[in-house]
């Protein structure tokens, strides 16, 4: 055993000292990585998903999408996969015919639409589930599969949008996809129609559904690339290669409002976003179809987009033209008289 | 009364524990006492110079918080230009409070008499030796925190004046969420870090506890750091961070910024940036282009992250409710003269514990004591400063006992002279 007086009187002052300064520099706990449990603060909507393999994320989102996905195959990518959450009411017709024009379907009413819809249950959770199948005749037969849930007040749509084969042979995928996707609103409610199909039965009679609206193209514009989102696309270009892309859109709601589009647009155009003072400069009052709408117009130094919005019974209607400056310039007054050419056949 | 036994019997137990302690003889020395306050005051002198260039928190952590810090004389005082380049090192605070510590510690046990004639003395210095312990032990765990709660709401947690983290936080169920965080240090360590909370690693790219940033027209304009970030608000926003050193003035604004890339078993998930707000994150939701850096979003495997570089956060296991608040001000002027919060203090079990916190009537709850700091009448919210500093009875215990000591000593000497004086008369 060794005693402290074995030990030098100057070696025991040095350790000592040393050892006191050490444990007073070294009072501070060690930075470590830490996990807390608490109590939900995050208010925002939380969607979040589990995707199949041979699906992959698109990763540019289009319009109020919160996810968009496609199915991985040999030939390279296909089908389209949305999930969309409505802020606004939306009733299962609305949104059928947000995708039934891009198949060659006319605008459906209440009942055209018994026939499509079913309910179906997927885990612990009920679909609306509307299955449109291409109506016109060509080599690859689109099918439109629209899966709508709602919890609460709240609206989730899922399409499908693909080749018939592709969606059957992607159904279980799908279903799977449906029952475990995280679905939650935020504290800003997602507010909902009830379902038009739903327990109680439908009228005897159902009033007939408005006609399309109906528009005059100008002759040199050309049909462009459609989709389940455009009514109307078309092309323009000029002999130098400048091209303008245009098309008609239409959403349920207000699809984030006046700022969140105009500023989309203006990211579109390599432009800053703006604030409600700003949005002054690019806005203007018009009217379509004798209803209060407003146009857009805003220019780069080498685009431009000129795009009218119009609110009408519960929808947003966008009307817009973008590309090339100096060609975008020259076919302002064809897009005015587009627009001057709407009419939504008014009761 | 002491007589010349009672001398004589201290005198020997001093010599037996010197021979019993050889070694704190040298230790116990007074000209070690007088070079140790003298450093002392050449200490402050320096620490006060200072803290004109880098601040009181700057000069806080440089020459008191640490063994020694390195001074350069000033180039504006005279031979400045010859002698601003030598680096002088200033024995520390805690070098020298330790010092001083055992240095009295010795003196106590190797020097002074343990006799009643001398117990005033000893007291005196125990209670010295307690504020100096004491001292070093607050500077040691003292924390110093806020917490701001708007009216009728509540807060369950507390935020560091100063230091950052990375919060990683899974809000996927909707009756809890798992907060992960990563403190400063390990952050400014780099490297990857991982952690069997996380499913996936964090590869920090930069860290700074101090930027510029900017939100330029597209990415090729970024500079720096921000060039790598493929991901988030620093991407989409097209965000431009330029690092500065900290600001340690008491109006100091520093912007942390945070470049780091994540990865799973697949590969790489992306890179980010993230910033962290002075006031707190919550002031990012008011700018619109950069509402995101008070939570990314990130989706991993069915659930959904979120990512912030926020201020340190401590989580408490009650939460505060503030029921009201009231400013009063020196008639005729806006001079305010009371800033008081009415609190409702929520525990687990619905207990609860009503208080008013006003100017200098802090609450004090397990541990922790809130004082009124900061008030928005017009906003409608409260700030408090919160310190945990479990010695904060050690200065007034060490008071009470120098007091006792004096009134021992002074006591002790009159009541002689008294007696002295009676017998001279007699």
């Amino acid at each position: 055993m060794i005693h402290s007086s074995m030990i030098p009187a100057k070696a025991q002052l040095v350790c000592g000292t040393i050892l006191i300064l050490v444990s007073l520099s070294s009072c501070s706990d060690e930075p470590v990585v830490k996990k807390s449990v608490i109590a939900p603060e995050y208010t925002g909507p939380v969607v979040a998903w589990v995707l199949p393999e041979n699906w992959g994320e698109n990763p540019a989102l289009a319009g109020p999408m919160a996810g968009s996905f496609h199915v991985m195959t040999k030939e390279g990518p296909k089908g389209r996969i949305g999930v969309m959450p409505f802020r606004e009411s939306v009733s299962s017709l609305e949104v059928a015919n947000m995708f039934a024009r891009e198949i060659g379907y006319g605008l459906l009413d209440e009942e055209n639409l018994v026939p499509l819809l079913e309910k179906k249950m997927i885990g612990a959770r009920e679909f609306e589930w509307i299955r449109l199948e291409e109506q016109r005749q060509t080599q690859a037969q689109k099918t439109v599969l629209l899966a709508l849930y709602r919890k609460d007040s709240q609206t989730w749509l899922f399409p499908f949008i693909g080749e018939k084969t592709l969606i059957d042979e992607e159904l279980e995928n799908f279903s799977r996809f449906l029952e475990y996707t995280v679905l939650r609103a935020g504290s800003k409610p997602i507010k909902a129609l009830s379902s038009p199909v739903s327990s109680s039965p439908p009228p005897a009679q159902l009033p007939p559904g408005p006609p399309p609206p109906d528009w005059t193209i100008p002759s040199h514009w050309t049909p462009g690339q459609a989709s389940s989102m455009r009514l109307a696309s078309h092309k323009i270009s000029d002999e130098e290669g400048n091209e303008l892309d245009f098309s008609v859109t239409t959403f349920p709601g207000d699809v984030g409002g006046l700022l969140a589009n105009v500023n989309r647009w203006l990211g579109q155009i390599g432009l800053e976003p703006t604030d409600e003072e700003g949005l002054k400069q690019y806005v203007s009052p018009i009217k379509i179809d004798g209803m209060a709408a407003q146009l857009v117009e805003a220019s780069s130094s080498d685009k431009t987009f000129y795009a009218a919005i119009l609110m009408r019974n519960n929808s947003s209607w966008f009307f817009k033209l973008t590309g090339e400056k100096t060609l975008a310039l020259k076919e302002k007054e064809n897009f005015s008289e587009f627009l001057d050419s709407v009419c939504f056949h008014k009761p | 009364m002491p007589n010349k036994s009672n001398t004589k019997k201290g005198q020997s137990t001093l010599a037996k524990r010197k021979a019993l302690f050889p070694w704190l003889v040298p230790l116990a020395s007074l000209r070690l006492t007088l070079t140790l306050l003298s450093l002392s005051m050449v200490l402050i002198f320096i620490a006060t110079l200072e803290q004109v260039e880098i601040g009181i928190r700057g000069a806080q952590a440089k020459y008191f918080e640490s063994l020694f810090g390195i001074w350069h004389y000033p180039i504006q005082f005279w031979g400045g230009e010859y002698l601003n380049s030598i680096p002088i090192p200033i024995p520390g605070g805690w070098l020298l409070g330790g010092l001083l510590i055992m240095n009295l510690t010795a003196a106590y046990i190797t020097r002074f008499q343990w006799t009643m004639k001398k117990f005033g003395i000893q007291l005196i210095h125990l209670g010295i030796i307690m504020l100096l312990v004491g001292q070093l032990v607050t500077q040691a765990i003292q924390e110093e925190s806020r917490m701001q709660i708007n009216k009728g709401e509540s807060s369950n947690y507390i935020e560091r004046f100063h230091g950052v983290e990375l919060a990683l936080i899974d809000v996927t169920d909707p009756k809890q969420e798992t907060v992960v965080s990563i403190p400063q240090e390990l952050l400014e360590e780099g490297g990857l870090i991982s952690s069997e909370d996380l499913p996936f690693r964090v590869s920090v790219k930069s860290f700074g506890s101090n930027c510029d940033f900017d939100v330029v027209s597209s990415k090729d304009k970024r500079v720096g750091v921000s060039k790598e970030v493929d991901q988030g608000v620093g991407f989409s926003a097209n965000l431009s961070i330029k690092p500065k050193s900290e600001d340690y003035s008491s109006e100091a604004m520093n912007f942390g910024y945070l470049v780091f890339e994540l990865t799973d078993a697949t590969g790489s998930l992306g890179t980010w940036l993230t910033l962290s707000h002075p006031a707190g994150n919550h002031w990012w939701k008011e700018s619109p282009k950069l509402a995101e850096l008070a939570f990314q979003p990130i989706r991993h495997k069915g659930k959904l992250w979120g990512l912030t570089l926020r201020s340190k956060r401590e989580y408490l296991p009650y939460s505060i409710e503030l029921l009201g608040i009231e400013n009063e001000f020196y008639q005729g002027t806006e001079t305010p003269f009371n800033f008081e919060s009415d609190v409702m203090i929520n525990m687990d079990g619905n207990e609860g514990r009503r208080a008013l916190v006003y100017m200098n009537t802090p609450l004090r709850h397990e541990g922790k004591t809130f004082y009124q700091y900061q008030m928005n009448k017009a906003a409608d919210y409260t700030v408090f400063q919160v310190i945990r500093n479990p010695s904060w009875l050690v200065p007034y215990i060490a008071c009470i006992i120098v007091s006792i000591g004096l009134l021992w000593q002074f006591g002790f000497h009159l009541v002689r002279f008294l007696r002295k004086n009676s017998l001279q008369k007699a």
